[in-house]
Parts: C-alpha cells; sequence; structure tokens
C-alpha cells in the first residue's frame, strides 16, 4: 500500500489519467491507481466510475471509496443516479462496506422500493454492518430496530439473491444485539422461517439461514 | 445463452399489478397481443399451477405474428413467450405441444421450445434434439443468410441436451464437434453439456479459459455455464472473473446447489466445502 498523500496534494494527473482513459482495461487500471492513492479529492471521480458500466473498474473504485471512509459518504450520497441502477448498486454497496450510519435511509429506502435487485441485494447487506460503536446506546437500540424492521420487510422480497443478503443482514445484526433483547426474537423467527421446513424455494437461502441461525447458536453458547 | 446482468421485471401493459384470473383473461382474448404476450411472461413468472393455464399456453403456441421491429415485438412473441412459461410450469402436459413447436420454422420458437424441453427433463426431446444438430458446426450451426443466426439455435439445443442428463456415448457424438465452434458462445453451451453429462474435468478447464475471453457476453455465458454444471473447481475463477456480481452470485448459487457430487440428486449439506463457497457470495452482495 502506499503510504497516505498528504492531503495538500490533490491528485490532478491520476484524475486526469482516469479521464483520458480510452479502454476498459485503461480505464481499470486508472481507477486502481486512483483508488490506491487514498485521496478524500479522488471520491467524486471514483463515484463516477461507478456508472461507466465497467464491472473490473467499479470493483476498483467501490474499494477505493470503502478505503477512504466516512470521507467518501458525501460525495456517494450527493451523486447517486437515480437513472442507473447499475451505478446505484456499486453506490450502495460502498456506503454497505463504509458502515457509516448517514447512510442508513438510503439503505432503508433502496432495500424497500429500488427496481434493481442488485441495490437491494447490496442495502440488505449494509443494514447488517452499520458501525454503531459511536453512538449512545439509546441511539445504537433506535437504529438496530429500524434495520431490523428493514431487513424483515426484504425477507419477502421476490428476487432470491435479496433474501439471499436479508438473511446475512440479520445474521451480522443479530450477533451485535444481546439474546435478552426481543428484537433478536423476531429476528430469529425470521431466519427460522428461511431455513425451516418447508422454508425458502431457493435452497441456497435455506443453506445460508441455516449457517446464521448455527453461528447465532454458536455465539448464544460462548 | 446472452445473458443480461439481471432481470428487471417488464411493467404490465396496463400499468397496475394483476392477478391470475387477469392473466388468465388476458391470454383467452386474442385482440391485444401485447396483453397476451405480458400473460404469457407473467403465468411463468409466477409459476402458475391452473389446468387452464397450461391448456391457453399450449393453444397459444400455434399463434403466429409478424415482428415489429420498430415496436420491438419480435416474431411470433406469444407463441415464444408461451413456449418459455410452459418451461417455468413443470407439467408433462405441455411436452408433446413443445415437440410440435421444436418442429416449427421459426428458430426461435424453435428455441424457447429446446430451452423449456430441456427444463421440464422430457426425455421425449433427446431424438429430434440429436437429429437437428447432427449435421454439426458446418451445417446445424452454419450462419442464416443475411442474419446473425445459426440455422438451428445450437446453444439452446445443447443446452437442453445437457439438461436431459442422457450420457450414452451417440448422445456426446453429436455434442462434441460443437465445442470447436467458431463461436465461443456456443463452444461455452457445448462444454456446459458435455461437463453436465460426463464430469470430466477437461470441458470444465475449457470452460474456465472462457471466464477470461476478452469480450463481457462471453465471460458472463461462462459464469452461467459454470454454475449450471456446478463444477466446484470453479469457485475461485469465478471470483476473480471481470463481470457483474450478479452474475457471479446467480453462477455460485449454482455451485452450491448442482455441485455436491457426493450427494447428486440430495439437497446440498451445510459442510465445509458449502460454507466455504457460502462466504464467496457474502463477498460479492
Amino acid at each position: 500500500m502506499p503510504s497516505p498523500t498528504p492531503a495538500a496534494t490533490e491528485p490532478t494527473e491520476l484524475i486526469e489519467a482516469l479521464r483520458e482513459a480510452d479502454s476498459s482495461m485503461g480505464l481499470l487500471l486508472a481507477t486502481r491507481r486512483l483508488a490506491e492513492a487514498c485521496h478524500p479529492g479522488a471520491a467524486t471521480s471514483l463515484v463516477e466510475v461507478l456508472g461507466f458500466n465497467n464491472p473490473g473498474a467499479a470493483v476498483a473504485a467501490v474499494d477505493g471509496l470503502i478505503a477512504l471512509g466516512e470521507q467518501a459518504v458525501e460525495p456517494l450520497l450527493a451523486n447517486l443516479d437515480g437513472h442507473n441502477y447499475g451505478a446505484r448498486a456499486w453506490a450502495v454497496r460502498a456506503l454497505a462496506g463504509i458502515g457509516d450510519v448517514r447512510g442508513l435511509e438510503l439503505l432503508e429506502s433502496a432495500l424497500a422500493c429500488d427496481i434493481g435487485p442488485s441495490v437491494r441485494r447490496a442495502a440488505a447487506r449494509g443494514l447488517g454492518q452499520l458501525q454503531l460503536s459511536a453512538l449512545s446506546q439509546s441511539e445504537q437500540a433506535r437504529v438496530r430496530q429500524r434495520c431490523l424492521e428493514a431487513l424483515l420487510a426484504g425477507a419477502g422480497d421476490g428476487e432470491w439473491v435479496v433474501r439471499y443478503a436479508v438473511a446475512t443482514g440479520l445474521e451480522q445484526l443479530l450477533l451485535g444485539m444481546e439474546k435478552t433483547d426481543g428484537a433478536q426474537t423476531e429476528g430469529l423467527g425470521a431466519l427460522q422461517a428461511f431455513a425451516g421446513d418447508p422454508g425458502d424455494d431457493t435452497p441456497v437461502v435455506r443453506l445460508r439461514a441455516e449457517l446464521a441461525l448455527e453461528r447465532l447458536a454458536d455465539q448464544a453458547r460462548n | 445463452m446472452v445473458v443480461a446482468p439481471e432481470t428487471i421485471d417488464p411493467s404490465p401493459a396496463a400499468g397496475a399489478p394483476i392477478d391470475e384470473a387477469e392473466a388468465l383473461r388476458r391470454l383467452r382474448q386474442s385482440e391485444d397481443l401485447s396483453a397476451q404476450y405480458y400473460a404469457a411472461w407473467w403465468l411463468g413468472r409466477m409459476r402458475c399451477s391452473n389446468p387452464e393455464a397450461i391448456a391457453l399456453l399450449c393453444h397459444a403456441l400455434s399463434q403466429r405474428q409478424p415482428r415489429q421491429a420498430e415496436a420491438g415485438v419480435e416474431h411470433n412473441a406469444v407463441a415464444r413467450n408461451a413456449a418459455r412459461a410452459l418451461g417455468k410450469l413443470g407439467q408433462p402436459g405441455a411436452i408433446p405441444h413443445l415437440l410440435q413447436a421444436l418442429a416449427d420454422p421459426d428458430d426461435g420458437l424453435r428455441e424457447a421450445a429446446a430451452r423449456s424441453l430441456g427444463e421440464l427433463g422430457a426425455s421425449e426431446a433427446l431424438e429430434p434434439l440429436c437429429a437437428r444438430l447432427a449435421s454439426g458446426p458446418g451445417v446445424a450451426g452454419a450462419a442464416q443468410l443475411e442474419s446473425s443466426r445459426l440455422q438451428e439455435p445450437c446453444e439452446a439445443m445443447l443446452e437442453a441436451l445437457g439438461a436431459l442428463g442422457n450420457s450414452e456415448s451417440r448422445v456426446l457424438a453429436v455434442i462434441e464437434p460443437f465445442v470447436d465452434h467458431e463461436r465461443p458462445l456456443i463452444r461455452s453451451a457445448a462444454c456446459r453439456a458435455l461437463l453436465q453429462l460426463t464430469g470430466d474435468s477437461r470441458w470444465g478447464e475449457q470452460l474456465l479459459a472462457l471466464l477470461d475471453h476478452p469480450q463481457l457476453q462471453v465471460r458472463r455465458a461462462a459464469l452461467m455455464d459454470l454454475g449450471a454444471a456446478g463444477w466446484r473447481p470453479a469457485l475461485e475463477p469465478i471470483r476473480r472473473t471481470l463481470a457483474e456480481n450478479s452474475l457471479k452470485l446467480m453462477a455460485l448459487r449454482g455451485l452450491v446447489e448442482n455441485g455436491d457430487p457426493a450427494q447428486a440428486g440430495v439437497a446440498t449439506r451445510l459442510d465445509d466445502d458449502t460454507t466455504a463457497l457460502l462466504a464467496v457470495m457474502d463477498d460479492l452482495l
């Protein structure tokens, strides 16, 4: 990893190289270099790459945005592309990876009503991994409750991959809760409905929920 | 097959969501073809098991209409959608009708019928499929005049042969020449079928090579084909492929659900191998 660049040096040349990339591979390499610079000035350009329909470059851009952490949240929220669900999926994925609680509202509405299954799936994953340690106890409980409600509603999604992501989101959310918490019981109920008999129509969703229940049971024992 | 990165449900012609009764009503009438087209799709999507739906869809297979390129309407659109829907409904009663559609002059209808017969596991389709492909890449696999389509819808037919599961040497002998077809998508379909039928890793290796193909469309098809075959050594190459996560997730689902050779026909268990697959899937969400 390169050492962090002093904030004074804007990554202008790297952004220029990204603009001038004229092939799919060129764009991928330029995006990787810009992402590795790990400079807040790169965030907006990395967000733009999410809309270029180049999956390799988008992966690199998402990694770069996640590495920037909370500095990338505002650029992501401000530049969400209402017309391109591919781009939204990558952006929601970046927000999910960062786990900043400012993304909560977006994750909720994305899971509830985005037309793109890839967007809903990334949002479900994100709702399980918000970083709450900086918040007060009561604030944490309030945010967790909102995440839980969004995930419980998402458990009825018509796409298997969204239900799969809901199972992972519930697992992570419940691992962070006290088992005396009534909300945990509700979340466990949803996982049991996926894993039970007959359970979810899609075998891989049943298996993922089973795995989540095993992990939660392990945690309860230790 | 030509793979879209993900499926967004089309909006119903009338705007509002419809129910089964409404779908049946739309399919029963014949004035408004786009309403029939949507109804056929809807019944398949919803896995409708109403006997009337099956009968109406079988009847719709004989419907003919010209292509309207400007309106985005394909040739014989209602019949093709009906054939696709019948593959999803799991009713063996549809098989004779689909076999008839497999002999239709419209190659697009033959394509839809072939896929559905494969999905239904219709062993009756084995002979007609082999007969249509027997002339090999040079004839069945030759391009039509002034069209990008082939004489036979080879991809769909090869996939169907793979799905039917008959691995007699005469069937393999029909499929094998297509692994040298000039089009990578046909090669991918042939390798998929052979991998499903024989489990021989050399076909899997050829699919892995297609994951590095310069065209995204080819990489997507190879992902789907590896998933259909459930070939678990493909896990790491799939993870690294430059393609949308949606398609990698579909491929990995296939590895989980189709890929436990020790457990053929039995539901996959949560062993270490499967847990490792799920971990890779989690990272792609």
